[in-house]
């Protein structure tokens, strides 16, 4: 008796599960409503889904939500995947978990994954990436001649903290990013230990207080980054030379102006659908992308901030999807 | 007692744990105290050429204390634990040739084991405890539950059939036990110091309810304890163990009357001998100044029932075997025994 | 008795002169490491290879080159990374991202929580039910419904498959000691193996995405579940499966009769241990491709600010809570065999039946209508809750900074850098020498042996520096954690009022992944060494404290008794009584403590740290350091077994002698 009853308990569970699943494959209906919604006048061009890498930086993520928002008002199906720069996400793209790299700084690494196949080169974005050693401006005012490397030694003594062993703290870029700071400190002969600092909040936090305190730094930065705007920053200039190579570059050349590449699957590219087009013809400025960067620093939703910029350049936008 | 009657005949039995057990059978290393042993190779004899004999309807009581290898003993009988050397024959059948099919067929139904620690499953009711050898032998729902039912009433357990084990107490667990065991309707039942988890006072209702059953069913049990007063108090006959061998083996009688050595004395010194012994152990020739009094009483009187009647009968009485007056004894026989005085 | 009680006299001089030893020891390391300060410290700068370094980038190449057509990927790593991802992506399709051409998963949000409060309501009880729908519709409130969902779902698919290897396996380890035997090395080496070792190789080989996500997350939890079934199994009272031995059960019998029903509770208890695991490292799979609240997490660490992070740090406790709640309920529930009375039955069958048909109606409509499928936009607190972190930590930089800076720079300066000096900026085979004498002093012959073995192993690798660094910081974390845990042990050991205040948060603190702890961190810290060390710390007190917590309460209280009766203060009785009573917790609780913050440190690397753990980034994103990374994670296993042995050894010395 008691015996059947917890079978009926269990019955009773078993077809409640059942009925659980059974209304879940019933047909959606709220994909009726749903795709009715959003974007009446996209051409409701037959689009697939895409994946596309997110870095860290809010420059990346500028183009990276503007060509979101453009795909998707155009069919698309997009998602996206944050992950280090470079090795990691050209993996990712060998494994099809990403389609899209929207600005590369990765100096040609990418070379021997497009050999095999994981992905191709789709050409400039129209930024050009600028890397380089700063210090606060306040630094470049008192001291002039500090912007040229071979003085950097005379001031080395200014730069010393606990971290950094008796020689100048050289704050260098995160993991992620292309850095040679070990090379230029060797090849120039400074006196200056390279502190690794593992991620960009980490040197805009350096910054910051080095120009509200005035105190001394030397460390890793780049543009188009709108950070510069805030807080201005003097560049110290390096031997320059010819660069190519990320990582054959030998540290006696400064970093090199950089004009940013998108990369993409085959898979990408060969569809021909929206997306395909929209990641071919994606190009803008450095002001563009700083325009929309500093949008999404001050607060504004990503995905607000780049639906601003696109209603504002609607032209620009119309010419990507030809 | 041949072989041939037994229920149970163990020969030259030997459990060694250690490296190369085998080795040490029959070896005189064996014989080396255990500590030694141990030291020299390893290993432990923990039951040494045991051999003993039960007859059908018999409790047999296997004593001893903890470390002399009666629980290693018992789970030998049933392969448990494998021996290393000997033979064990239930009802002719070598159960050391069993293979594992044969075995599991004799363990659900030719014998069955009841433990210190009951081993009852706990996610189970106490009828599907009981009905468990039946279950996993194949037998149907109905009828192994009808058959539960049965010895749940033969143990006493009514209106307990459909509790879970944590909610009875210890004695009533070890009632399940029992009728877990006595389900299968064994030939032979182990029980492996059934009561010494249980308080002293359900112990004495257990060990009254294993006599009753006994009588009841008949069945054979070897029994294992380290209680001599319980071994006493079930036990046809009586072995005792020390370091892994049978030290002595007799009735509780033979025991108590004969030691075999100053252990066995030892242990059995604390025993009121009057409860045990009968008067055929202390009757005597009559002495030239007594005059028999005529009255008898039988030899296998246990010397405490006979106290009133030799004590009224101020004298003499005559102890009677087999019709025949083998001695007399008088009140003063029996005070030395009850006050305790050496008993030669 | 007589023979044995010799060596138990014979300690007390032993100890005093084996500590002497250790002073003199350590007064001439100090000594010689300065006058040899910088030499031979073999410091590798960061782009540099060494031969081996480059050796394990070349092997890791041209493993790359064979993903096409290598025949071990051909029918070995690709068809298991095809079955992972097409099995994850069930999952997520149920409930976190658009399923086929569906604009939404098969389940809109409040079909998801309905179907939660219901599995919660059947496995533990209604209150554990409404927790469950409520911390799960926080997530939402956060803002972060569809990565909670993503981060859920990574959850469930690694868990399903962990426990489909795990519990057979544990199973079988439970009942056959060789296999026991085999797996015992492998689960112990898991235990003490960073999660961020794992990542680079099974990327290497499964490449990056949910796949590689998810086989990452199984190799790390896999081992709990193994290891907490067999022990189940093998916690099964004996009586009982003689019982059943002796009716004459089968094997298979025995197992399903007896042994898996009597060992469901430690079983449900490894459930609940592989989840948890599973649910920490899927947030640290992000750096390997996991989609969910990973993302914000490593986004917040990397750039963006404290505050989004701390809402993903968030969403992923109440995740925890939710996950870690609902097992353990269960797990209470099978406290006794015996089911609930006929009349509780009743009721429950109605309650179940009235909330599957809630759970149907919530299905169907998250299914019909837009507002129950997708997590209304108005309900999001999440930017408030960050700019309210981002406050208060400012708050506490600007307003504590006596307290923030001043500790970082008090243990920075005070302990990390002169430490460093002696370990890292001292000759490699100074460190070795020292090494190995005091662990022979600590630990005998053997581990002396495998510490000389190891460092050597170290040097061969050519990441010496890197290694020494990382391991100053595990070493001062560690000494911060026993400063901190053994105070709080002795007083939860000692006081049950303690023990009952601060057990919930150590419970809390050790659901938490520790990729969680770094956020704040970072926020009071800023990047830099003592950031990995004060989040190793933060992420090490719970077990520590639990165990010399219980090593002080299972002092024997006749031992106690005896001192106070004697008239010891409180402190004699701490410090002569209950502390030495409690040595071999106190052991285990360093080792413990050393396991937990090597783990930690290394994801250091993150913020600052440098060392091993920076290397092992820095080599997932520069492919010509590839193989520094991947030597780098080689070289925090070897940091992690020396300090394993070491205090395995020392637990083993201090234990003989007890008897």
């Amino acid at each position: 008796m008691v015996r059947n009853k917890r079978v009926g308990a269990k019955a009773s569970v078993l077809a409640a599960a059942a009925a659980l699943l059974l209304t879940a494959c019933g047909g959606a209906g709220v994909d009726a409503e749903a795709s009715a919604a959003p974007s009446g006048d996209a051409a409701l061009a037959e689009c697939g889904s895409y994946a596309i890498a997110m870095h860290a930086w809010v420059g990346y993520t500028a183009s990276a939500q503007v060509i979101t928002e453009v795909a998707k008002a155009n069919g698309c199906d997009i998602s996206q995947v944050t992950l280090a720069e470079a090795g990691v996400t050209y993996d990712a793209m060998e494994s099809g978990s990403v389609d899209l790299v929207v600005e590369d700084w990765g100096g040609g690494r990418w070379q021997e994954w497009a050999d095999r196949g994981a992905l191709v080169e789709v050409g400039d974005n129209g930024n050009v990436g600028i890397i380089g050693m700063y210090v606060p401006q306040w630094m470049a005012d008192k001291y002039p001649d500090i912007t040229d490397s071979a003085n950097l030694n005379k001031y080395a003594e200014l730069f010393v903290t606990d971290e950094s062993k008796g020689k100048g703290a050289w704050y260098e870029g995160p993991p992620g990013y292309t850095t040679i700071g070990e090379k230029l400190v060797s090849a120039n002969n400074l006196n200056f230990t390279v502190l690794p600092q593992g991620t960009e909040a980490a040197l805009i936090d350096v910054f910051t207080k080095a120009a509200e305190n005035e105190t001394p730094a030397i460390g890793y930065w780049w543009t188009p980054q709108n950070f510069l705007a805030k807080v201005p920053m003097a560049r110290v200039n390096f031997p320059t030379n010819d660069w190519t190579d990320a990582a054959e570059a030998s540290g006696l050349t400064d970093y090199p102006e950089l004009p940013l590449i998108k990369l993409a699957t085959p898979k990408a590219m060969d569809a021909n659908d929206a997306f395909t087009k929209i990641v071919k013809n994606f190009k803008w400025t450095n002001d563009d992308q700083n325009a929309v960067a500093a949008d999404i620093e001050s607060g504004t939703d990503p995905a607000v901030a780049a639906q601003k910029w696109i209603d504002a350049n609607a032209d620009t936008v119309a010419g990507w999807l030809k | 007692m041949s072989n041939n009657s037994s229920a149970i005949s163990v020969k030259n039995l030997w459990q060694v744990f250690g490296p190369n057990p085998e080795k040490i059978v029959d070896s005189p290393d064996a014989r080396l105290p255990r500590a030694e042993l141990r030291e020299k190779t390893g290993n432990t004899a923990a039951v040494q050429d045991v051999s003993f004999d039960v007859a059908p309807g018999e409790v047999f009581v296997v004593m001893g204390l903890s470390g002399s290898g009666k629980s290693t003993l018992v789970r030998c009988l049933t392969r448990l634990i494998e021996p290393t050397a000997g033979s064990v024959v239930l009802n002719g059948e070598n159960i050391m040739e069993a293979n594992a099919a044969r075995l599991r067929e004799l363990r659900r139904t030719k014998f069955s084991m009841v433990f210190q620690n009951f081993g009852l499953l706990p996610h189970r009711k106490v009828i599907d405890n009981i009905a468990f050898a039946l279950e996993v032998n194949g037998v149907s729902k109905e009828k192994r539950h009808a058959r539960a039912n049965e010895v749940i009433e033969l143990v006493g357990l009514q209106g307990f059939a459909y509790a879970y084990p944590e909610q009875l107490s210890g004695g009533m667990q070890q009632r399940v036990g029992l009728a877990r065991a006595l389900a299968v309707d064994p030939e032979v039942m182990f029980l492996d110091e059934p009561f010494s988890a249980l308080d002293p006072l359900i112990r004495r209702d257990m060990q009254t309810e294993v006599i009753r059953l006994h009588e009841e069913l008949g069945k054979t049990m070897v029994f294992i304890t380290h209680d001599l007063s319980e071994a006493l108090k079930l036990g046809d006959r009586i072995a005792i163990m020390r370091d892994g061998a049978v030290v002595q083996m007799g009735t509780a009688e033979e025991l108590i009357a004969n030691p075999a050595d100053a252990y066995v004395e030892d242990f059995t010194r604390d025993v009121p001998k009057s409860h045990v012994l009968t008067v055929r152990t202390i009757a005597r020739p009559l002495a030239d100044s007594e005059t028999a009094t005529g009255r008898t009483i039988p030899a296998d009187t246990i010397i405490r029932d006979a106290t009133a009647a030799v004590l009224d009968a101020n004298g003499p009485v005559g102890v009677v075997e087999g019709g025949n007056i083998i001695g007399y004894i008088k009140s003063r026989d029996i005070l030395q025994v009850v006050g305790g005085g050496t008993h030669a | 008795m007589s023979v044995r009680t010799e060596p138990a006299i014979k300690i007390a001089p032993k100890s005093i002169r084996r500590s002497w030893l250790l002073g003199g020891l350590l007064i001439i390391w100090v000594a010689v490491a300065q006058i040899l300060q910088g030499k031979a410290t073999l410091e590798l700068a960061v782009p540099e290879n060494s031969k081996f370094t480059a050796w394990a980038g070349e092997v890791a190449d041209s493993i790359r080159d064979n993903r096409n057509d290598g025949l071990a990927f051909k029918y070995f790593f690709n068809p298991i990374r095809e079955f992972v991802d097409g099995f994850v992506n069930i999952i997520r399709e149920f409930i976190a991202i658009p399923n086929g051409s569906s604009s939404i998963p098969v389940l809109g949000w409040l079909g998801v929580i309905s179907l939660i409060g219901f599995v919660v309501f059947a496995v533990s009880n209604v209150r554990m039910a409404f927790a469950a729908v409520a911390l799960t519709f926080a997530c939402g409130a956060l803002g972060l419904w569809t990565d909670s969902m993503d981060t859920l779902a990574m959850t469930f698919a690694a868990v399903i498959l962990s426990l489909a290897i795990g519990i057979p396996v544990g199973i079988w380890a439970g009942l056959s000691d060789r296999v026991l035997k085999v797996v015992t090395p492998i689960l112990d080496l898991a235990q003490i193996l960073p999660t961020l070792v794992y990542l680079a190789p099974l990327a290497l080989f499964f490449l990056i995405g949910p796949a590689s996500a998810t086989i990452a997350t199984m190799v790390y939890s896999i081992p709990i579940a193994v290891r907490l079934t067999a022990f189940g199994i093998r916690g099964v009272p004996t009586s009982p499966v003689e019982a059943g031995t002796s009716m004459g059960t089968t094997k298979r019998q025995l197992l399903r009769k007896v042994q898996l029903p009597m060992s469901s509770r430690t079983i449900i208890m490894g459930i609940n241990q592989t989840v948890m695991a599973a649910l920490s490292f899927v947030v640290i799979a992000a750096l390997i491709g996991a989609p969910g609240l990973g993302k914000p997490v490593i986004d917040a660490l990397i750039i963006r600010n404290v505050g989004d992070g701390f809402v993903a740090g968030i969403a992923v406790v109440l995740i925890a809570i939710m996950l870690d709640r609902s097992t353990s309920a269960a797990i209470t529930k099978k406290d006794t065999f015996v089911p609930p009375s006929e009349a509780d039955r009743k009721r429950r069958k109605l309650a179940l039946i009235t909330a599957g048909i809630a759970a149907i109606v919530g299905i169907v409509l998250s299914r019909q209508m837009a507002w129950a499928a997708f997590f209304p936009k108005q309900i999001d607190i999440g930017s408030q809750v960050a700019n309210a972190s981002d406050s208060a930590v400012t708050w506490v930089t600007e307003n504590m900074e006596l307290l923030t800076a001043g500790l970082s720079k008090a243990v920075t300066v005070g302990v990390l850098n002169p430490l460093e000096s002696i370990l890292a900026n001292s000759p490699w085979y100074l460190t070795i020498a020292m090494i190995t004498l005091i662990s022979l002093i600590l630990g005998g012959i053997r581990s002396a042996i495998v510490s000389a073995t190891l460092l050597i192993a170290v040097v061969a690798t050519g990441l010496w520096y890197d290694t020494m660094i990382t391991f100053t910081q595990t070493i001062v974390a560690t000494m911060l954690t026993m400063l901190v845990g053994v105070v709080l042990g002795v007083w939860i050991g000692r006081s049950v009022r303690a023990e009952r205040a601060l057990r919930p948060i150590l419970d809390a603190g050790q659901t938490l992944p520790a990729f969680v702890y770094l956020i704040p961190m970072l926020g009071f810290f800023g990047p830099s060494r003592f950031t990995a060390i004060a989040t190793g710390i933060l992420y090490s007190i719970p077990i520590v404290v639990k165990i010399v917590g219980q090593g002080i309460r299972e002092v024997p209280v006749n031992m106690v008794e005896a001192a106070t009766s004697t008239g010891s203060t409180k402190w004699q009785l701490i410090t002569k009584v209950q502390l030495p009573a409690a040595k071999k917790s106190l052991l285990l609780a360093t080792n413990q403590g050393l396991i937990f913050v090597l783990a930690v440190v290394v994801i250091g690397g993150l913020v600052g740290g440098g060392g091993l753990g920076y290397l092992v980034l820095l080599g997932s994103s520069k492919p010509e350091l590839q193989g520094k990374g991947l030597v780098a994670g080689f070289c925090i296993l070897l940091l992690g077994v020396m300090i394993d042995r070491i205090a395995q050894y020392m637990v083993a010395r201090n234990s003989a002698p007890k008897h």
